[in-house]
């Protein structure tokens, strides 16, 4: 930082002479603070009753983020749900439609709702993703675990499994694409009526996004600038890395 | 509690699928269902451990100590069955078995005798016991019974199951070729009786074997801990992870070893791919399984590799990230390799069930009715445990969560 001797000559000038060394543009005081301005982006969608990793670019890391989204990769979601109740938007905080019994769910029921569930979006993405599953192509793309629908499409579940089963609680772990939160209450909502019973969603909470996951996520406590520089750096290899996989 | 399960699907006009309704509807309006695309639950009641897939039928064994420990289902026109009394004519013995039927075995205790294993050929069925050796019946115009070929035999309706006994220790494992039966002893040895053309006995000629004969050539003294057959070509595994091939190579199953297209003595396959745990052999396709948790495949066909792969002499390793390896899951690993006629299924240590190969009449499981070219995840409701490959159908052993 080049320090300007304003008003102060080098040599013993009259005051009406113009400095001559430094550009007057470099300093603090004639430019004001280095960052007025801050382009921050936001990346796949978080609403309000949900939780978890929320990914934002910051300056250059905006073109990162469309380019991750372009990559269409799956998000893990942590979704809790309540046997016993529907509610009219599908989460426990809604106006109530009806109450059922629930004591005839069990765990086994339960994965093998999944499961179907699981059949049927295995099906979708086949089918959005527009591979011929015939081909050479479609091996290479499966191995490097690119078989996906790179374009638009409707929510699919890639994979879903139950983490905790206590009456009438339960917990699954949902990894998906193009979700939105409250499709994810949808299919809570789903599953209740598939059970010959009805649940709301209790609590949605994003654990993955993409190649960001909870480890790398800064708590409120972290929200200053030393933490959010350090974690620029440490993600900033595995966001390359996953941008040259899959947009090469 | 955890359940245990039985899941079919594949070709179920045979029966070998189990379900009746399938074949002959139950109701006016339900319609006869020749294939069943996706795993079907089968209603059993007992807890199967051991279940066995030949071409055309199906063995479920339990290892109670109940008097009915194995049933079957499926083609029985060469009573590989055993006899199933019909129930219009008690002279009679049915041709094609629709649900699990009880085989009644010659037990001289049947209510201490446990069943361990079975295995199914293309018409003949081995019974392996815990004490009292192993039992056979079908067709045998090859011996693979394991006893004297009698000219003329009639099969159909027979109510003749022949017991095994002399062997130099306790028979641990049986394997059905298509033609041919191979018998595994604790001590290490293999034994072998049936069909030879291709060599498959392994006992250095290509003739027909009617009593269980040891195999020498390079598993001579060998340690081997496991033997897998379903077509004509035999692979078996030592226990120090090497790999021994015999029989059939038309299709480079042992072209690595040999350009003759018929081996009748075991050879061992130099293969560099580390220690071999587990081997399956199919058709014309064969798959390895090594300590490391990789699989290899080798031989002509839909290998797993995409279309592209067709026929190799030597292992080629399917990339773990097509059996649900990545990551975000890097203990994902295969722990168990089988195989059909031609297709291949491995199964993961999460009980997860991977399928590629021929989809011979839906038998691959997916949904879909075409081949699939690389591992392909099939939908089961449950921690899949155990699966058995057939010609057009398979059969699983699944526990719920």
């Amino acid at each position: 930082q080049r320090g300007l001797a304003l008003g102060t000559p080098a040599t013993g000038g009259s005051p009406g002479q113009a400095p001559r060394t430094g550009s007057i543009t470099v300093s603090v005081a004639v430019r004001g603070p280095r960052f007025r301005k801050l382009k921050i982006g936001a990346g796949h969608r978080l609403d309000v009753k949900a939780s978890g990793v929320f990914v934002l670019g910051i300056g250059h890391g905006n073109k990162l983020l469309t380019d991750l989204y372009n990559c269409h990769l799956t998000k893990v979601y942590t979704v809790g749900g309540l046997f016993g109740k529907a509610t009219d938007d599908f989460s426990d905080t809604g106006n109530l439609v009806e109450k059922t019994t629930f004591d005839h769910i069990t765990r086994e029921k339960l994965e093998r709702i999944l499961a179907v569930i699981q059949g049927t979006n295995q099906k979708a993405l086949l089918m959005y993703s527009n591979i011929d599953m015939k081909t050479q192509e479609a091996y290479e793309l499966a191995v490097k675990g690119l078989i996906r629908p790179m374009g638009k499409s409707p929510p699919i579940i890639t994979a879903i499994r139950c983490l905790q089963f206590a009456l009438p609680e339960f917990q699954l772990e949902i990894h998906c694409l193009h979700e939105t939160q409250q499709y994810l209450r949808k299919v809570v909502h789903e599953i209740g009526l598939e059970l010959k019973s009805s649940a709301v969603c209790t609590q949605v909470r994003r654990t993955r996004d993409g190649v960001f996951t909870v480890d790398d996520a800064l708590p409120r406590t972290q929200w200053n600038l030393r933490s959010i520089q350090e974690a620029i750096r440490n993600c900033q290899l595995k966001v390359e890395t996953e941008l040259e996989k899959t947009l090469a | 509690r955890r359940k245990d399960r039985v899941f079919v699907w594949g070709f179920s006009y045979s029966g070998a699928l189990g379900i009746p309704s399938f074949v002959k509807p139950d109701a006016g309006w339900k319609k006869p269902r020749r294939i069943q695309p996706t795993p079907y639950r089968l209603e059993t009641e007992e807890k199967i451990s051991s279940a066995a897939c030949g071409y055309g039928f199906t063995l479920l064994a339990s290892n109670t100590r109940d008097i009915t420990k194995v049933w079957g289902m499926g083609l029985n026109k060469d009573s590989q069955l055993g006899f199933q009394r019909s129930r219009r004519d008690q002279t009679k013995c049915y041709e094609y078995v629709l649900e699990p039927s009880p085989i009644p075995l010659p037990l001289e205790k049947p209510q201490q005798t446990r069943v361990l294993q079975v295995s199914c050929g293309r018409a003949h069925s081995l019974v392996l016991t815990d004490s009292e050796g192993v039992f056979t019946m079908g067709n045998n115009s090859y011996g693979q019974c394991g006893r004297k070929v009698v000219e003329d035999e009639i099969y159909s309706g027979s109510h003749l199951i022949h017991q095994l006994k002399e062997f130099d220790s306790r028979v641990v494992q049986v394997v059905c070729g298509q033609d041919h039966s191979l018998f595994r002893t604790k001590k290490g040895t293999v034994y072998a009786c049936g069909w030879g053309a291709d060599g498959q006995t392994g006992l250095g000629h290509y003739n027909i074997t009617s009593v269980p004969t040891k195999l020498h050539g390079d598993i001579a003294g060998v340690n081997i801990i496991q033997v897998s057959s379903y077509g004509d070509c035999c692979l078996a595994v030592s226990d120090e992870g090497d790999v021994f091939g015999w029989g059939n190579s038309e299709y480079l199953q042992l072209a690595s070893v040999t350009e003759t297209t018929q081996v009748n003595v075991p050879r061992h396959l130099p293969f560099k791919i580390g220690k071999v745990k587990e081997a399956a052999c199919g058709g014309t396709g064969n798959v390895v399984l090594t300590e490391e948790g990789n699989v290899f495949v080798w031989g002509y066909g839909i290998l797993g590799k995409g279309p592209n792969l067709i026929e190799t002499a030597v292992p080629e390793m399917i990339p773990p990230s097509l059996f649900g390896w990545s990551d975000f899951s890097p203990d994902t690993r295969v722990a168990h390799v089988r195989c059909g006629l031609s297709q291949f299924a491995a199964l993961t240590n999460r009980g997860e069930l991977f399928v590629w190969g021929k989809n011979l009449r839906g038998c691959l499981g997916t949904g879909r009715m075409e081949d699939q070219y690389f591992p392909w995840r099939v939908t089961v409701p449950g921690e899949v445990v155990d699966v058995a490959c057939g010609v057009d159908h398979m059969v699983s052993m699944v526990r719920s969560f």
